[in-house]
């Protein structure tokens, strides 16, 4: 079987999968908003008589989950439309703690916000972490070595609630360099790209260090330098590219992970993400909002693997791409 | 090829950069942080931030002037009342006008009062128009009909829609609601309501532009309801009446409100723009006001409170709000699951609330020094309201109560028994896991039970879903409990003790109680009116007990007074939006 008709085989089967994996972690998701106490219509403090808290329920067919999951399902997923009775296709319904609000807009003024900080982040991280696992893999037990392991280890334990708050103080509020919270330049990016890209720069310097120090074990990176290759030459024109495939392989969630949202550094720097917007649905039961945001992770998830797998064998044409587990 | 995968991703982040980045260069004259607003459809609000911003883009038929707390005109330039106080004649001004020049018609008040009483809606505050003859059976009518048309068969759009006709058709003949021509509004009540004006200026009152509500309501043939599509309130799209505009609303993002140049009587100094900004993290908000990007802090979340407050500063600003702080005794006869309840006792319950030292509780555990309560009802908050004395810090007298219902240390083990010798039950005190500040009164609390009553008691935190649960269900002996005022009445706050009232958490049910309140409806007299709500109020908080006031709650605030100005200090903590300017005039002094 050749390379392209083996990856033809596996686009087209991942994305017939994709329905049947989102419909499993869309029911899912359901039964377990369903679990949780509590309405979503309630607010703090101040209840409604029982008939008007009854009226809120009936709105939004919450006294008839097996409907309300169908309905949603077939509204979502563009089946409805599709059968000419629902005037939108990928209608994910109205908010119900923001009914001024489709979870549809929601989730279009959310997730560019997350995914700008997140690939912003992504592309920090890269940039600092390949440094600093190169400068540790290529004198693995040096000083320098030391110093950027020291760090990474730093950047993966402090959680980022305390960087985030850190450089706010330091850098916004003292300093004056950016403003401090809100949205709507990229002054207010700056930090909390930085902030979410520490723990993946942190990972990246460690799955690059020992790779590259792997590498430089090898036999055709010793044949290179026997033939006069100079260290650094060797690892920038031949093991680099191999130590490089762990990270490939982590850079696909990473960076899924990093786009939808820290709920922490959003909620710290008062960024309209849709971590924030996710998080806050939970907490409030917010069904429609929490079902949908759930839908584009999963989807978003599931491309963004398949991708990895592509860059994969493009990198290393050896890898049969069909046999690889998933 | 390789470079060009590079190339791509850059251009993707570019594009992302470009995309987020349009405008935040104009900063707007004020600047407030502020919880988020959930909804802009006045029928639907509920929470305090919602109907601050109400206050600037609607204006209802009257209003209460927030410095003085007088009626005063809104929409309607006037009004009479019928001899027996029932029936409310409003004249709207002739020259009212919508923001989109439309004129403001009686009719508009109508429709919205009728949205606000319509289930379909799911509004929180229906029950405010309750007090108009007819409305409480029409609510009641539309459920069943709802209820009838889910479980029929028959569901179609011309079934949905000729249910909705005999809706409105039904409205119009038993509703006390009626636009008699354009400019004149005729509301109906059941019987006297002497606050009912106040109501009348509640935002979820406010009329609404019916052209544009229509273009976004349609008849849902599943179930027969009406529904508000979410566009309405856009930018662009909400035509509003009152003071300001919406000129921008990006969602959880910030909100822009400019002057509304169709209102007839602007504030001198209304500042040109006026933009919220949410933001959830108390030390981000605190940061951005002293950065100053912010001017006002609105709502501080309690963990900050006492730091700030008692740093001495004259930007912090601490405002007795207009509702209580109390805890809750449950009052029914046993506990869910069987158990003996012992506060099922008003003499249990009277010994629990003789026992606490409030002073001590504003002094060291929230340290905010909150006006302490002994009534339910804020005092001095109301005209003409006399409050009880309630009951008094007084240990000696707690531990009689105790005795009296049979409770003494009868062993010398420093904790009390019954005659049979057995151990008063563990309290359980229920209270929401997040707040620090009613962890800390919780054990407090505890401590003050154990060393002055000789009880041990079980602090249970639960997550908020989980608490709402055991509250409604009775599952706890004491929990957490506070209450905000809706309108200037005591039966804001006393209503909460009626019989099977919706926010009776501690299940109390009193003959007595519920007889005065009843009594005092149907009074015609103001002043006998008062005497007997304030003997009703006596009854629960000097003799039933079902609920421990602890203290007044207060609001703070972050502003500079020397800058900003407008902001309203009386206790309902009113604010208008729309008054609100920098000092200097308007827009000047406001760049950071």
């Amino acid at each position: 079987m050749s390379a392209m008709s083996g990856m033809s085989v596996l686009i087209t089967r991942r994305l017939l999968q994709l329905p049947l994996v989102l419909g499993l972690i869309l029911t899912i998701t359901f039964a377990l908003l369903w679990i949780i106490p509590g309405n979503p219509m309630e607010n703090e403090g101040r209840r409604p008589s029982a008939e008007v808290a009854e009226a809120m329920r009936r709105q939004y067919q919450l006294d008839q989950p097996g409907a309300f999951l169908a309905q949603y399902a077939a509204r979502a997923s563009g089946i409805a439309w599709i059968a000419g009775a629902h005037p939108v296709p990928f209608d994910l319904g109205p908010s119900m703690r923001h009914p001024d609000w489709s979870v549809n807009e929601i989730i279009a003024a959310g997730l560019p916000v997350s995914a700008t900080i997140g690939l912003g982040a992504i592309a920090i991280a890269l940039i600092v972490g390949s440094i600093a696992g190169v400068i540790g893999g290529l004198r693995p037990g040096s000083w320098s070595d030391g110093a950027t392991q020291a760090l990474a280890l730093v950047g993966i334990s402090v959680p980022s609630f305390v960087t985030g708050s850190l450089l706010l103080v330091l850098l916004a509020a003292k300093l004056r360099l950016v403003p401090v919270g809100g949205w709507g330049t990229p002054a207010h990016a700056l930090l909390p790209m930085l902030t979410l890209s520490l723990p993946f720069a942190a990972y990246i310097a460690r799955l690059l260090r020992f790779g590259l120090a792997d590498q430089m074990q090898t036999h055709y990176v010793r044949t290179a330098m026997a033939k006069g290759l100079s260290r650094r030459e060797a690892a920038v024109r031949h093991a680099l590219k191999n130590a490089f495939l762990p990270v490939l392989s982590y850079l696909g969630p990473a960076t899924a992970i990093a786009m939808t949202g820290s709920f922490v550094v959003e909620k710290v720097f008062a960024v309209p993400g849709l971590g924030r917007h996710f998080v806050d649905g939970v907490l409030g039961k917010d069904i429609t909002l929490v079902m949908g945001v759930v839908l584009v992770y999963a989807a978003l998830l599931v491309l963004l693997n398949l991708l990895v797998d592509i860059l994969y064998a493009w990198i290393d044409p050896r890898i049969e791409i069909a046999a690889r587990p998933q | 090829m390789r470079w060009t995968a590079w190339i791509v991703g850059a251009l993707v982040l570019v594009v992302l950069f470009v995309w987020e980045w349009n405008g935040g260069a104009h900063r707007a004259d004020v600047r407030v942080a502020s919880a988020d607003v959930f909804t802009l459809d006045p029928q639907r609000m509920t929470y305090m931030q919602d109907l601050r911003v109400a206050r600037a883009l609607f204006e209802g038929l009257c209003w209460s002037d927030p410095d003085t707390d007088d009626v005063v005109e809104g929409v309607a330039e006037s009004w009479t009342i019928s001899s027996d106080g029932r029936t409310y004649t409003f004249h709207l001004r002739p020259d009212a006008r919508w923001s989109n020049g439309d004129p403001l018609t009686a009719e508009d008040f109508k429709e919205a009062w009728r949205r606000l009483l319509l289930p379909d809606l799911a509004a929180d505050y229906s029950e405010l128009l309750f007090p108009v003859s007819g409305a409480r059976a029409f609510f009641a009518w539309r459920a069943e009909q709802l209820e009838a048309y889910a479980k029929s068969e028959r569901h179609s759009a011309e079934a949905a829609q000729s249910l909705w006709h005999e809706t409105i058709a039904r409205f119009d003949s038993t509703v006390g609601i009626e636009a008699t021509d354009a400019h004149t509004l005729v509301v109906r009540l059941e019987q006297p309501v002497p606050y009912w004006l106040d109501v009348c200026g509640f935002q979820t009152l406010s009329p609404v532009h019916r052209p544009t509500l229509e273009r976004f309501s349609r008849i849902d043939p599943q179930t027969a309801m009406l529904r508000t599509e979410p566009g309405w309130t856009k930018p662009g799209v909400l035509v509003c009446n009152g003071a300001m505009r919406l000129a921008d609303w990006k969602y959880k993002r910030s909100m822009l409100l400019e002057p509304n140049p169709m209102y007839r009587g602007a504030h001198p100094a209304q500042a040109r723009s006026v933009e919220i900004v949410p933001i959830e993290d108390a030390s981000t908000a605190v940061l951005a006001y002293e950065s100053g990007s912010i001017d006002w802090v609105s709502d501080l979340t309690a963990e900050f409170r006492a730091e700030l407050v008692n740093a001495g500063r004259n930007d912090v600003h601490v405002l007795p709000a207009f509702g209580t702080d109390f805890w809750s005794f449950n009052c029914r006869p046993t506990m869910p699951d069987g158990r003996f309840n012992p506060f099922a006792d008003a003499r249990v319950r009277r010994a629990f609330a003789l026992a606490v030292d409030k002073q001590a509780l504003v002094q060291s555990v929230t340290r905010l020094h909150e006006p302490i309560a002994t009534t339910l009802v804020p005092p001095g908050s109301i005209a003409g309201y006399e409050s009880p004395a309630g009951l008094p810090f007084d240990l000696a007298a707690a531990r009689a109560e105790l005795a009296a219902a049979g409770w003494k240390d009868r062993n010398a083990d420093g904790l009390v028994e019954n005659a049979e010798g057995e151990a008063f039950p563990p309290v359980e005190m229920l209270f929401m896991t997040g707040n620090p500040r009613v962890r800390g009164i919780a054990s407090a609390l505890a401590a003050m039970w154990r060393d002055g009553l000789g009880v041990q008691c079980e602090v249970r935190s639960k997550d908020g879903k989980f608490a709402k649960e055991d509250l409604r269900a009775g599952n706890f002996m004491i929990a957490r409990g506070g209450w905000y005022g809706d309108y200037l009445d005591p039966t804001t706050f006393l209503d909460l003790s009626r019989t099977g009232n919706g926010n009776n958490d501690r299940g109390f049910s009193d003959a007595r109680f519920d007889a005065l309140l009843a009594d005092a409806e149907r009074a015609t007299d103001a002043a006998q009116r008062m005497r007997l709500l304030s003997d009703a109020e006596r009854l629960i908080m000097e003799e039933q007990m079902p609920i421990l006031p602890l203290c007044r709650y207060v609001t703070l605030y972050m502003y500079d007074p020397d800058r900003l100005r407008g902001i309203v200090r009386t206790p309902r903590l009113d604010q208008r939006l729309q008054r609100l300017h920098m000092s200097g005039g308007s827009g000047e002094g406001a760049t950071p």
